[in-house]
């Protein structure tokens, strides 16, 4: 009896922004297992051109690391990801990152969280490569990604929700 | 139900890598392992809290296990915590 309204239920979905301008790529392209191999779960690497990393959804900033290099963003669905700027740039300590957000701060898609010092990290760090992580979450059914050379306003990553 | 005190060692803290290495040694036990940060209780099988949590340098950490095998959870989270995030 329930299957009458399973139907017509509206599929519900998320949509994710690109959180740089400049391009997001397959996961797997990341030069560090620990993201690579998806052992955090699911996700995109990303790239940016100007060094400023934006909010790719509506959410509740659940942390920023002290050192100010990756953030943990929470929707109101639920789902969690992790946003991490370069590669082993935990040694950097802060230098060169500036946070515009802080914990318990609500964000919208598009709203500057973090700026980066490309050149600084490329110097210092393994990579400026940097990972969007999407934590596993039983409410997921699929996860589509739409990958290339991106703007702040093109959608990168398509979830739907069970 | 047990707990232990564990210092954070290691010179960059738990960020993402020592938080996975965290939750594969929480997850080989039975019991609940909660690690306790500044009175707040971070489940230490779960990925994000973990790294939610943001531990760093010199940070004291309570370790609260409670089941079957508690004890050996407590002692081997003490250990993964002071000794195997250390390079």
């Amino acid at each position: 009896m329930f299957s009458f309204f399973k139907k017509n239920k509206e599929e519900k979905s998320m949509i994710f922004k690109s959180p740089v301008e400049g391009r997001c790529f397959d996961i797997s392209e990341i030069p560090d297992e620990v993201f690579s191999s998806k052992m955090l779960g699911n996700g995109i690497g990303f790239e940016s051109t100007d060094g400023v990393l934006y909010a790719p959804i509506d959410g509740e900033i659940l942390q920023v690391f002290p050192t100010k290099h990756a953030l943990i963003l929470k929707s109101k669905e639920g789902i969690e990801i992790l946003l991490h700027i370069g590669i082993d740039t935990v040694e950097m300590k802060g230098e060169g990152f500036e946070a515009f957000t802080e914990k318990g701060q609500q964000v919208k898609a598009g709203d500057k969280l973090l700026t980066f010092d490309n050149s600084l990290i490329k110097a210092k760090a393994k990579t400026n490569l940097s990972v969007l992580v999407i934590t596993e979450n039983d409410i997921i059914e699929s996860v589509e990604f739409k990958l290339g050379t991106v703007d702040k306003n093109n959608e990168v990553i398509i979830i739907k929700l069970k | 139900m047990m707990e232990k005190k564990a210092i954070v060692k290691s010179e960059s803290g738990i960020h993402a890598r020592p938080a996975l290495s965290v939750v594969k040694e929480a997850s080989k036990f039975k019991s609940e392992v909660l690690i306790v940060k500044d009175n707040n209780e971070y489940n230490a099988k779960s990925i994000v809290a973990i790294m939610c949590m943001a531990a760093i340098k010199n940070d004291e950490l309570i370790i609260r296990t409670n089941g079957v095998d508690e004890a050996a959870a407590a002692v081997a989270m003490v250990k993964i915590i002071e000794e195997g995030l250390l390079k």
